[in-house]
């Protein structure tokens, strides 16, 4: 059974008798393990669609499942998920990283023992255990977002959002985020993931779906959607000057050299280029692919000229 | 239920006992407030005033206007304050009911302001040399109170939860509180006494007065009108919560501040 299901979903504001289409059909799947990154620009509709898959915006049209259960019938299915949402603390700032877990279990459906035993676990797992006494603003901004992590998995759900999980985080603190997250999908757990910071996207997610304007864009796995977006281009370094003879040799197969680099567009020239350099010793023979970020920009560009 | 009530039994007793100031501080204001009133009137009608049992009545007046008063900020105050923190979404990811999660911390929290209520009653009965009765009988016509006081907190929670800032409509809506808790709508005859029936914990405060102030014996009848009237108001409050909550999701308002 899927983690996630969500199905044209819809919703529409209406501020000031100016109707706003902020999710027109939005449908995603997730199965257990499995780290879907969510993208789009603000206001694509990103938070509209996740608050809806958490029960907490009732959609206008579509339907939602947390692992076969419906959030906004029934209240059980939370104890299913948990949310690390952006732009807010989800903790409580006066009581320490120990406290909160409790309280937040128990809020999630355990006992207090239960709930005690799953944060001391998770302290552990987050490298917190130290701080576990510490009241929560007093915590750098890394270790309160850990926390948050921690806080949502302490009733051990079988989903997981996590919107904008590393916004504002230094350095050590976004590669922490991120070994948590890959840890959390490895136990098994379902995870969305939004985020502006492409390349933590593309390191972490297994699928990839892009919103823009309400509506999903494009979704598919991360390699594919790369592979799809990659040229079929090689570039080819060599760790020497090349002579005379082996640039008209090129050139007459109609390869490029332009500052050192040899172009190679079509891929059946590759071996020809080789056998020409040989025995030149190489550097780099490396294809060219495109990154999430340029594939993210251009699929945007698209959507909205389309749109124009 | 009971597990989730002694979360937040803890919780606010983890707060009490890390931020004490902020009790006593509440403690000292409320009493302090009431004794600057009480000799302001000592001193306005002079030496011989003779308050007699009024005393009693006024401070069972504005004790109970005290609870009630914290009862409803408690509920209405941190909505609008766990909106502008950042935790109240947490609160609706809850695998309990919204209002099971605010009806369960209001009550955790009424059980510690019990006990520094008692310490305002006792410092103003002492300040005011007032002898109350407590009869154990009291109890019943304090739960019709406390009935009325959640229902009135949930109607005000429901606009915290649509429109987060209110602090000025609960400004003006404690003095309401406190004609509604102090004035002695039992004195009130024909037409009135039905107007002062129908009030919100109005009835259940007159029955306070009766027993504790005036060391009358508790009227059943007027016990079973205050007894309807408190779960009326509760039940009210109950449902505006609810609607308010389904308006808040539908028009995706539960985070904003």
């Amino acid at each position: 059974m899927n983690a996630l299901e969500a199905y044209n979903l819809k919703k529409t504001y209406r501020q000031r008798k100016v109707v706003v289409e902020a999710v027109k059909d939005v449908s995603l799947t997730i199965a257990p393990g499995e780290v879907l990154a969510f993208l789009g620009p603000n206001g694509a509709g990103k938070t509209t669609s996740i608050k809806m898959m958490a029960g907490l915006i009732r959609p206008d049209g579509g339907s939602v499942r947390i692992v076969g259960s419906d959030p906004h019938r029934n209240p059980a299915a939370l104890q299913k998920m948990g949310a690390v949402l952006e732009g807010n603390r989800n903790l409580y700032w006066r009581l320490t990283p120990e406290e909160n877990l409790a309280y937040f279990g128990v809020l999630k459906g355990l006992n207090h023992q239960e709930a005690h035993k799953s944060g001391m676990g998770l302290l552990d797992r987050f490298g917190l255990m130290a701080k576990r006494r510490t009241p929560v603003q007093q915590l750098s901004r890394g270790m309160q977002q850990k926390l948050a992590i921690a806080v949502a998995l302490v009733h051990q759900p079988q989903l997981l959002l996590l919107d904008e999980p590393t916004l504002g985080l230094d350095v050590e603190a976004t590669v922490d985020v991120k070994v948590l997250v890959r840890e959390i999908a490895a136990s098994g757990c379902a995870i969305l993931l939004t985020t502006h910071q492409l390349a933590i996207a593309e390191e972490l997610s297994d699928r990839v779906a892009i919103i823009l304007k309400g509506e999903i864009l494009a979704e598919s796995s991360t390699q594919d959607l790369i592979r799809q977006f990659s040229g079929t281009a090689y570039k080819i370094e060599i760790d020497a000057v090349l002579d005379k003879s082996r640039l008209i040799a090129l050139a007459a197969i109609g390869v490029d050299v332009r500052e050192g680099i040899i172009w190679v567009t079509k891929q059946e020239l590759l071996y020809q280029v080789l056998d020409i350099l040989k025995p030149l010793p190489l550097q780099r023979v490396e294809k060219e692919a495109a990154d999430l970020t340029e594939i993210f920009l251009k699929l945007i560009k698209e959507g909205r000229s389309t749109d124009v | 239920m009971f597990e989730l009530f002694l979360a937040e039994l803890r919780r606010r007793w983890i707060e009490f006992r890390r931020y004490p100031l902020e009790a006593v501080g509440g403690i000292f204001i409320i009493t302090a407030i009431f004794y600057g009133l009480f000799l302001s009137a000592r001193y306005i009608a002079g030496p011989g005033l003779k308050l007699g049992d009024r005393v009693d009545s006024i401070v069972i007046g504005y004790v109970l206007w005290s609870l009630v008063l914290f009862i409803v900020t408690d509920v209405a105050g941190s909505l609008q304050l766990e909106a502008q923190t950042g935790t109240l979404e947490q609160l609706f990811l809850s695998r309990y009911a919204a209002i099971q999660v605010f009806l369960t911390r209001t009550l955790a929290s009424l059980s510690l302001q019990m006990v520094l209520l008692t310490v305002i009653l006792l410092i103003i009965m002492a300040l005011t040399g007032s002898r109350l009765h407590f009869p154990p009988a009291l109890i019943l016509p304090f739960v019709t109170v406390l009935l009325g006081a959640y229902g009135i907190a949930f109607a005000v929670g429901s606009l915290a939860l649509l429109f987060k800032r209110i602090q000025q409509l609960i400004g003006i809506f404690q003095f309401g509180l406190l004609f509604l808790l102090s004035t002695p709508i039992e004195s009130w005859d024909g037409s009135l006494q039905i107007v002062g029936q129908l009030l919100p914990m109005a009835g259940g405060a007159g029955l306070l007065r009766d027993l504790m102030a005036r060391g009358e014996s508790l009227n059943y009848t007027k016990l079973a009108i205050a007894a309807v009237n408190g779960f009326v108001y509760f039940a009210l409050g109950l449902l505006l919560f609810y609607l308010a909550e389904r308006v808040a999701k539908r028009r995706g308002m539960l985070s904003g501040y």
